[in-house]
Formats: structure tokens, C-alpha cells, sequence
């Protein structure tokens, strides 16, 4: 990134931090950049219909983590899909020009969309709607580490709204490892610098897993622990989701 | 936050929130205990053997909900019924839908439900009246009748192999113009023995899909159904689509008066003022809000003003616990 810059003064762009913060953390009295311990979430807010037009909606807040989350559906699958007696899921995840720190281009993240689409399809009852589509978008405010855990939780928040059919919340959480230590929750400086990162997504009060992404290098102890770890946040997670869902069928009734 | 995005200043929340504090009281029969959301088991008692219904599955012999709703019990079935979701028609169903397609012998419309309604041609009757075989031609003719995009009226038939289908068989139901569509959650419009509305002392039409499409438009004459065969059979052609170049002598004959188009407008707020503030659209309520604004001399703008809902919200109170002394 910074090579480039030697030859043609680009445009402005806030230097690069994170390979000079590299070895402070191999330090023993590393403290996280937010203060937090290490096995401990940034604090998560969650709210349901924020968005007017869409049948279900859902917004989310982890630090500062901001996702928006809009489903439409489920409607008419368009012609050239061929018949499906399950219903489809279609996911995009996208980012706004001022979501990272460096102003960006704003575009569609395959890779996410792709990973999200993954990580809903086991909590939805696609069989209760044939030949019908339901799509979901994403669309990640401001970027500050663990999107994609963040934007999973939301989406299935939104779902939920949307008043279709799941077999249970999807909560998602991820875990970084730095040599022999878990950080949960990680931001984003944390995930420049991470040696692995495993991200689960679970369905807690059934007990099952819809999706677990690892990258890295991974011991099978330590694996086992990041496990825990994180099934242990998704159920907490799925609480305080279950309470933003329960504020809101209270409030909608008259 | 789905609540009442108003700008409201601090009496009028006081207000608002007393109102609808009382109406809270005044339906008395909810009880949150049975509102459940996704994966919440509920209670049954298993001896009995229930009936597992919408919304709901089992699980290691518990039954739990797949979606966010309120409980239902019907003898032995158990079920949800959905908070929010998308309309589910049943048969005859008044319903208004935009055409997405004209296709084969149908049309297809967007009625806000789960797939798109099929309305075939030879379900719904000529515009000239005649009843007969549809012929190529007609098929041919088909865009004059509904294009793309135009706001149609229509029954719900029932479930055929491919889909929803629609009829069209009565001079009420047919193509919608000079006037408003109107899009409401559908939980908001219920069933009942009227769904086509002439609010006479203002010349508007009102119909309320069940769908939550509602139509506010000017009142057209409903003509008689059958006319007898007449000269014009003459001579069968492909009739043109002619909707852009109307002619003089007929942009006179469509043209709606100030005072009607007001009163289209006045009654429109008046269904939005009800589905901000989430209650049931009726006529009766309608006619009720049209009454207030006109006796209040406001504005047609300043209808949808926080002022007003709050005042729509208070005489809601009025209305509902008047109705049940009444009983």
C-alpha cells in the first residue's frame, strides 16, 4: 500500500498504522484498543423497523460497528429462475463510501453476501415458501472490525421481523488468536494485525451450528476454546436479541 | 423504532400517549403472555394431543414458534398468528393490484402477497359487456383493456395449480383510474360485508383491498352490466393501445373537478393519518376523520400534521369506549 505512494503523490490517505503497532502486541501487559479483556463483547445494541419500506428490518450496534439490515419478501422468484419447491435466500452485503476509516468506493462485498447467504440458510424455513424469493441486504455503515458477525446477527433480527418462518435466531460471533492468546469480538485494528480468526454462527436454544469459518493457524486446543468461547457469547448474544424482539411485539400490540 | 415517527412537541406526547394508554385498556382482552417469538416453546398440554398449525414445529416433542406472533388456540390446534407479514388471501377477497405483466390469456399483479396473482382474461368480462368465447383477437387486444402498471380491481378466486387466481366478473371490479392508491399494512383493512364505498356528499369512490391497497378515486357511475349486442360488432380489429394521445373531447370527459380532487386528497390523509397511528381502516372512521378536518377548517397538508393525529388518536378513544357502552 504504502510502496506505491513512493512513485506518484496520490491522493492524500491517513498513513497506515497497524504494522507499526505489530510487536506491541506480543507484549505481555497488551491492553486491547478499547479497554475491553480480552474475553469480553463490545456492548451490542439491537432495533427492529428501521426501515419503513421493507417488510422486515433491523439495525445493530457494536461499538462502533454500525449495520443496517433490510428484507424484502418473500415475493414472486423472477421468471428465469427455474421452479423450486424451497424458497430462495438472496443475500447482498454492502458498504457505504464512509464506512472504513480510508473513504472507499462504497461497493457490493461478494465474499460477505456469499457468507451471509451461508450462514442464514440453516435458520430459515425455506420449505415454507415455494417459488418465492426473499432477499436480503446488508449494508455495513460504519466498518469497525467483526462485520460479518455483526450483519449475520442482524440480518436474522430482521428476518424475524419480516415475520418469516426460522426455526431459531442466528447469533454470530468471531474470535481472533495472537500467538497464544483469544480475543473475542475483535476490531478492526485487531483484525489487521490477528495470526487466525474463527467465526461461528449458531442457533443457541437449539444448540446447533449453521456456519464456522476458520482462517489461520489453529491449534486443536486452542480451537476448542474459541469454540466455547464464542458459543458461549452467541447464547448471551441471542438473549439480548430475543429481549430487542420481545420490546417490539410489545410495543406493535395495542 | 416502528412507533409514531412525529415530530411532536412535549403536551401532544402526553397526549398521544394517554390515548393510546386508554385504548390499551379499552381492548382488554390482549394478554401478553401469549405473544411469543421465534423459538419460544409453547405451553401445551400434551395429553390432550394437539395440532401443530402455522408457525409453529416440534421439537423434542416440545411445540415451539417459528415466528414472532401471538398465540392462538383453536380447540386443539395451536398456531401463530404473525405480527407482521404479508397478506394471505382467502377466497372472494376484495383485492387491488398493479399489473406486472401481461402475458398469455392473463395478466399477472402485484395483489402484496408471497406470488403474483394471475388474472386470466376469460375470468373477468369484456369492457363492452358481451358475454362470448375470447377470441385471438381479444388475446390481441389485451393491452387496451390493462396495461402495465395500471391499478386493477379484482376478487380473489382460489388456488389453482399455478398460482392465485383473480376474477373480474362485474362492472365494480375493472381497471382504476382518476384518483389514489394508497399502500397500508394489510392487517389494518379486515373483512367485512362492504369493501366498495360511494362517500356521496364528496362524489369520491373508496374501495379497501384487502390487501391493504386502498383506492380513493372519483365515483364513476357503475353502468349497466348487460348490454344488448349492438351495431359495433361489425367489423373485428386490433385496437391500438391509444392512452397518450387522447383526444380533446375526451381529456374534457376525464377531467375531474378542483373540488372532487380535494376531497380525493382530504380522504387519502385521512387513510394515512389512520395507518401512522395504526388503527383499523373503516369507512366509518374515514368518514369520521373527513368530517373533523372539514368541521376544523384545516388544510389538506396540515391533515397529516402531528396536531391532527393526536386529535384522530383522542377522538379514537372517544369512539371505541362510546361503542362499548353502547353493548
Amino acid at each position: 500500500m504504502a510502496g506505491k505512494g513512493g512513485a506518484t503523490p496520490a491522493t492524500y490517505s491517513p498513513s497506515p498504522t497497524t504494522d507499526k503497532q505489530k510487536p506491541a502486541l506480543f507484549k505481555e501487559d497488551w491492553v486491547r484498543p478499547d479497554g475491553r479483556g480480552f474475553h469480553q463483547c463490545r456492548p451490542a445494541f439491537f432495533r427492529t423497523g428501521a426501515v419503513n419500506a421493507a417488510s422486515g428490518s433491523a439495525y445493530a450496534e457494536f461499538g462502533n460497528t454500525k449495520v443496517i439490515v433490510s428484507v424484502f419478501g418473500p415475493r414472486e422468484s423472477k421468471k428465469a429462475m427455474m421452479y423450486s419447491d424451497i424458497g430462495r435466500l438472496n443475500c447482498n452485503v454492502s458498504f457505504t463510501t464512509f464506512a472504513t476509516p480510508v473513504r472507499g468506493q462504497g461497493s457490493d462485498h461478494n465474499e460477505y453476501s456469499a457468507m451471509l447467504h451461508k450462514a442464514l440458510e440453516g435458520g430459515i424455513i425455506l420449505e415454507s415458501f415455494p417459488k418465492t424469493t426473499v432477499d436480503v441486504f446488508a449494508l455495513v455503515l460504519e466498518s469497525s472490525g467483526s462485520d460479518l458477525p455483526v450483519v449475520i446477527s442482524c440480518a436474522s433480527l430482521a428476518l424475524a421481523d419480516a415475520g418469516i418462518m426460522m426455526y431459531d435466531l442466528v447469533a454470530s460471533v468471531s474470535v481472533s488468536s495472537f500467538s497464544k492468546n483469544l480475543v473475542i469480538d475483535p476490531v478492526l485494528e485487531e483484525e489487521n494485525c490477528q495470526d487466525g480468526s474463527l467465526m461461528i454462527t449458531c442457533m443457541p436454544s437449539r444448540y446447533e451450528i449453521t456456519q464456522l469459518t476458520v482462517t489461520g493457524e489453529w491449534s486443536s486446543p486452542k480451537i476448542n476454546e474459541g469454540m466455547q468461547l464464542c458459543l458461549d457469547a452467541c447464547a448471551k448474544l441471542a438473549k439480548i436479541m430475543r429481549s430487542c424482539l420481545k420490546e417490539a411485539a410489545s410495543d406493535s400490540k395495542e | 423504532m416502528r412507533g409514531i415517527q412525529l415530530p411532536l412537541s412535549q403536551t401532544q406526547k402526553v397526549r398521544l400517549q394517554k390515548a393510546l394508554e386508554k385504548l390499551e385498556s379499552i381492548s382488554s382482552k390482549v394478554n401478553s403472555a401469549a405473544s411469543v417469538i421465534i423459538a419460544d416453546s409453547i405451553p401445551v398440554n400434551h395429553e390432550d394431543g394437539v395440532l401443530k398449525g402455522h408457525g409453529t414445529i416440534d421439537l423434542n416433542g416440545e411445540v415451539v414458534a417459528t415466528i414472532c406472533g401471538v398465540v392462538e388456540r383453536v380447540n386443539k390446534l395451536v398456531y401463530v398468528r404473525a405480527l407482521r407479514s404479508r397478506y394471505k388471501p382467502e377466497v372472494g377477497d376484495i383485492v387491488i393490484g398493479r399489473v406486472v405483466e401481461v402475458a398469455q390469456k392473463r395478466w399477472r399483479l402485484d395483489i402484496n402477497f408471497n406470488q403474483d396473482a394471475v388474472l386470466m382474461l376469460s375470468s373477468m368480462n369484456m369492457p363492452d359487456g358481451v358475454q362470448r368465447r375470447r377470441t385471438a383477437l381479444d388475446e390481441l387486444n389485451m393491452r387496451c383493456i390493462f396495461e402495465e402498471n395500471d391499478v386493477v380491481c379484482a376478487e380473489v378466486r382460489g388456488f389453482q395449480h399455478d398460482g392465485l387466481h383473480l376474477q373480474a366478473r362485474s362492472r365494480k371490479y375493472g381497471k382504476l383510474n382518476r384518483g389514489q392508491l394508497l399502500k397500508v399494512p394489510p392487517y389494518l383493512v379486515k373483512r367485512q360485508k362492504q369493501h366498495f364505498h360511494h362517500l356521496e356528499e364528496f362524489g369520491i369512490d373508496l374501495i379497501l383491498g384487502c390487501n391493504g391497497f386502498i383506492w380513493v378515486g372519483e365515483h364513476i357511475e357503475a353502468k349497466d352490466d348487460m348490454v344488448e349486442d349492438q351495431v359495433s360488432q361489425s367489423d373485428p380489429q386490433v385496437l391500438l393501445p391509444n392512452k397518450n394521445c387522447l383526444s380533446l373531447e375526451e381529456q374534457e370527459k376525464n377531467y375531474t373537478i378542483l373540488e372532487t380532487r380535494k376531497y380525493i386528497c382530504r380522504a387519502a390523509n385521512a387513510v394515512r393519518v389512520l395507518s401512522m397511528l395504526g388503527f383499523n381502516i373503516t369507512l366509518e372512521i374515514i368518514k369520521g376523520i373527513i368530517d373533523l378536518s372539514i368541521s376544523m377548517n384545516l388544510d389538506i397538508h396540515e391533515m397529516l400534521g402531528s396536531d391532527f393525529c393526536v386529535l384522530v388518536a383522542e377522538k379514537e378513544v372517544e369512539r371505541r369506549s362510546s361503542n362499548k357502552k353502547k353493548r
